[in-house]
């Protein structure tokens, strides 16, 4: 009987709705970033998105995430990227401001990996006003 | 079997003329398409006493302003970035473009190097100062301090290096600060700048058939220069000496820290010659001890 009703919550527990909710667009304010496979800097990457692109934050009670990251869906990619990357505004961007200049750069796909991973790894700081 | 082709011809024509008018309203703006609708000499009396031809004048000038805004909107798409913003984007290309020699991209545990860091600046009263650290996994480049974007500096530090001598955090904040100091001198601006970044920054190529891209090309190249070969003279390394000198001589603890420090690299490059370009760089710690120890005084 208990086997049984375990069974029945089991299936329930899989035919019932992702508990997903959003909690709002953001601005990707970096050149580019990456959406992260986990929470960690140097996990793998989902996607790169340029300054400017809009971010859906989402947030799940069956996922955890660390305070300084925020949980995110963009196109056909649930992943994280880094709260402080992330801005309520739209930022003016580089390549928005020199498109023209930007362009002429003709950076590679490489090269558009590396200049993503390259925010995710800078240690940053900022001493306070005196 | 003629006339069916003249008629074809008319019918072709007539829509060649309505496309090519339909395409030439398109290219206007909405202002000047309604000024279009109206002829004012018809009924010029009549508009005058009640103020129209007024408002139209107003509406003409305000389509003339907006004209020329969108032209201006046009010509900045082809703006070379002001040299601040140069400066930032040269940097991260620079990273980019070496990012295999540099290895940076490799999971590193927490150092807590910031903070030591930031504690350091604060304490020595360098305040509101924002600054990027990047661990680079190799022993070929040990250490730089670039120019970031919106007045940040950015530090490039050889993880390798600072795990072969066995710096504490202190000891790396310090070697640092060194570098926070050369770079607040300008030295390696001077040595990097190019004639046409002075030229171009901020300027337009509108009109001209392609960007000028040896501003970027031949300010990296001469990041590599400086960075691999270059190095700082004797002068910039006594100045530098100096100012540690002169920073930490109010925090006594610190002057001493920084005092090992550097007697340390010295015993450290003396059996290490996989950094015999240090000394090339960075001339020299044997002089800088020298510089750092205090005058012997005659009796």
């Amino acid at each position: 009987m208990f086997l049984l009703l375990l069974m029945s919550l089991a299936s329930w527990a899989e035919t019932m709705p992702t508990d997903e909710k959003v909690v709002g667009i953001f601005y990707m304010t970096p050149l580019f970033g990456h959406v992260h496979q986990s929470s960690s800097r140097t996990s793998a990457s989902l996607t790169t998105v340029q300054c400017a692109h809009p971010i859906k934050v989402i947030e799940s009670s069956k996922v955890l995430v660390a305070p300084e990251w925020a949980y995110v869906h963009v196109a056909d990619y649930k992943g994280f990227i880094l709260k402080s990357f992330l801005s309520e505004k739209r930022p003016n961007c580089f390549q928005g401001k020199y498109p023209k200049f930007f362009d002429s750069l003709n950076l590679d796909l490489a090269e558009l990996y590396y200049w993503g991973r390259l925010y995710d790894h800078f240690l940053q700081g900022e001493t306070r006003v005196h | 079997m003629i006339i069916s082709y003249k008629v074809k011809l008319a019918f072709t024509s007539w829509i060649l003329v309505t496309a090519s008018l339909t395409f030439s309203q398109t290219t206007k703006l909405q202002e000047e398409k309604e000024l279009e609708v109206v002829n004012f000499s018809s009924i010029q009396k009549v508009l005058k006493k009640d103020g129209l031809s007024q408002s139209a004048e107003l509406k003409k000038k305000q389509v003339s302003v907006m004209k020329t805004e969108q032209q201006n909107l046009d010509k900045a798409r082809y703006n070379y970035p002001t040299e601040d913003e140069l400066w930032g984007m040269a940097t991260d290309y620079w990273l980019i473009k070496n990012a295999q020699l540099l290895g940076w991209d490799f999971e590193k545990p927490d150092y807590g190097i910031e903070g030591s860091f930031k504690g350091v600046l604060e304490n020595l009263g360098f305040y509101q100062k924002k600054f990027k650290i990047l661990l680079i996994n190799t022993s070929a480049i040990v250490r730089a301090g670039f120019p970031g974007a919106d007045g940040e500096i950015i530090f490039l530090l050889s993880l390798p290096f600072i795990r072969s001598l066995d710096l504490s955090k202190l000891e790396i904040s310090l070697l640092l600060l060194e570098d926070y100091l050369r770079y607040e001198a300008g030295y390696f601006k001077k040595a990097v700048r190019t004639e046409k970044l002075g030229k171009l920054a901020g300027t337009s190529f509108y009109g001209e058939k392609n960007v000028d891209l040896s501003l970027v090309e031949e300010l990296v190249k001469n990041y590599s220069t400086q960075v691999e070969r270059k190095g700082f003279n004797f002068q910039q390394q006594f100045e530098t000496t100096k100012k540690m000198d002169t920073f930490l001589k109010s925090h006594p603890e610190l002057w001493n820290v920084y005092y090992r420090l550097i007697g340390k690299i010295q015993n450290f490059l003396k059996s290490n010659h996989q950094y015999k370009d240090y000394i090339k760089l960075y001339p020299s710690p044997e002089m800088q001890l020298k510089w750092l120890s205090p005058e012997e005084k005659a009796l």
